[in-house]
């Protein structure tokens, strides 16, 4: 009977402790501890909010390279499966804008099966930033299931993703705004790097990936607000990697007054403005190498 | 003497009692402009136009433009837009691009074809508007 009692007690006491992982509440002190410490003056935090909103949609970009006759790559798509990987808000929130161009890629080649599985992953890391409420996966769903419904489905994924920054905003959680563009913009600047890399005729991508020069710069003025934080000013030294690569890169723009007419109620406006954009085989490859480099070290 | 001061007092709170204008919401106003955009635009961003009952002179915005894509800009507002709202588009240098009033006349949208990517501004002011009060959508093509 003693022996059974000890047993007993010693089974209880193995069981009772078991393997000591980091208890959820221990992360979300942290994490908590982190949104807090990431808080920035209501004057930076207008200027923050006027420079996100700059910066371009994603979806450009794919019905760029859908546009441009360049065909349906999946394999250049971070996979779905990964998001398990993902467990701090950092990685969530960065990951969550790779799977959003994911997403929108799929769309535009109409790839509803790819789409699906970039919804469930999606859902996923948006429950895991506590703003799944945004997505309304069963709506979205059924749209992507069928091609017909492609503007809506375009519609609705870009109201979702909009919603969700103005939230993040609301919130002050800005900087989870900050990363979900820049994990979406990374991974747009990687699948136009690869594609113009297997499309060397094609000289409107090379000039798309040249054009991103503006587009970087404006990203890291976003991060730098941030750089207080270990894992964001990591980020920043990434990109700065990438912005030196963009050195040489000239973007010249010429103005030259646009003309405009009235037709059918609509102010028609023709720039007549141009930009050239110089970009070297060298600094292209550079640029690709470092964006693949960058994002692989995003999406691990 | 008592009733004659009641009288005063009650005219008096009447007279600071002045009706409130009208609430503005300019977050409708722009949801309402995302289906309007013309077919074959793609929903960007949305914008609201607030000028907040006469305080704010004008309301700006700004996104980077891309070469080779066409974009809609449109206006929608309580009363029958553009109710005297006017979006002006400037490039980063502050060049004015486009302009939905030409000629005197104001109309409700503005389509652009870019050929020049860089940040651009998009700049809400009131011309004779009611309400300075409306939405505005933001839409891509290529």
């Amino acid at each position: 009977m003693r022996y059974i009692a000890l047993w007993s007690v010693t089974l209880l006491l193995l069981t009772g402790c078991g393997s000591e992982k980091k208890k959820p509440d221990d992360q979300s002190f942290e994490e908590s501890l982190r949104d807090s410490s990431l808080n920035v003056s209501a004057l930076n935090q207008e200027m923050i909010d006027g420079i996100l909103q700059q910066i371009p949609s994603p979806l450009e970009i794919s019905v760029l390279l859908k546009e441009s006759g360049t065909r349906y790559n999946g394999s250049l798509l971070n996979p779905s499966g990964n998001f398990e990987r993902y467990n701090s808000r950092y990685k969530m929130a960065l990951n969550l804008g790779v799977y959003g161009t994911d997403l929108g890629y799929t769309n535009i080649y109409e790839q509803g099966r790819a789409g699906l599985d970039y919804l469930s992953a999606i859902r996923s890391l948006a429950d895991g930033l506590s703003i799944g409420q945004f997505f309304d996966i069963e709506t979205i769903g059924r749209l992507a299931a069928n091609s017909k419904n492609l503007d809506s489905l375009l519609l609705m994924t870009t109201k979702n993703f909009n919603e969700i920054n103005k939230y993040l905003e609301e919130q002050g959680r800005s900087y989870q705004s900050v990363l979900l563009l820049t994990g979406g913009w990374v991974e747009a600047m990687n699948i136009t790097c690869q594609t113009a890399a297997g499309n060397p005729e094609n000289k409107q991508l090379r000039q798309t990936v040249g054009e991103q020069k503006i587009v970087l710069e404006q990203i890291m003025l976003l991060l730098s607000f941030y750089k207080q934080d270990t894992e964001i000013s990591s980020l920043f030294v990434d990109l700065e990697s990438l912005k030196s690569a963009y050195e040489k890169v000239v973007i010249t723009h010429t103005y030259k007054e646009p003309t405009m007419e009235i037709v059918g109620g609509v102010a028609l406006v023709k720039d007549n403005s141009t930009t050239s954009v110089e970009i070297s085989q060298e600094d292209f490859d550079r640029i690709k190498s470092i964006t693949n480099s960058i994002r692989a070290k995003i999406i691990s | 003497m008592k009733k004659t001061l009641f009288v005063v007092l009650i005219s008096v709170l009447f007279a600071f009692d002045k009706p409130q204008p009208s609430e503005c919401d300019p977050e409708s106003h722009a949801n309402n402009c995302i289906p309007k955009l013309a077919t074959g635009f793609n929903f960007l961003k949305a914008y609201k136009v607030d000028g907040v009952s006469g305080a704010k002179e004008k309301v700006e915005y700004s996104y980077v433009f891309t070469t080779g894509t066409q974009y809609m800009i449109n206006l929608c507002s309580g009363n029958t837009a553009p109710d005297g709202i006017v979006v002006s588009l400037y490039d980063g240098q502050r060049n004015k691009i486009a302009t939905n009033k030409i000629e005197d006349q104001i109309v409700s949208a503005i389509n652009f074809s870019c050929r020049s990517t860089g940040i651009y501004y998009i700049q809400y002011t009131f011309d004779g508007s009611s309400t300075r009060c409306g939405g505005s959508a933001l839409g891509f093509k290529r």
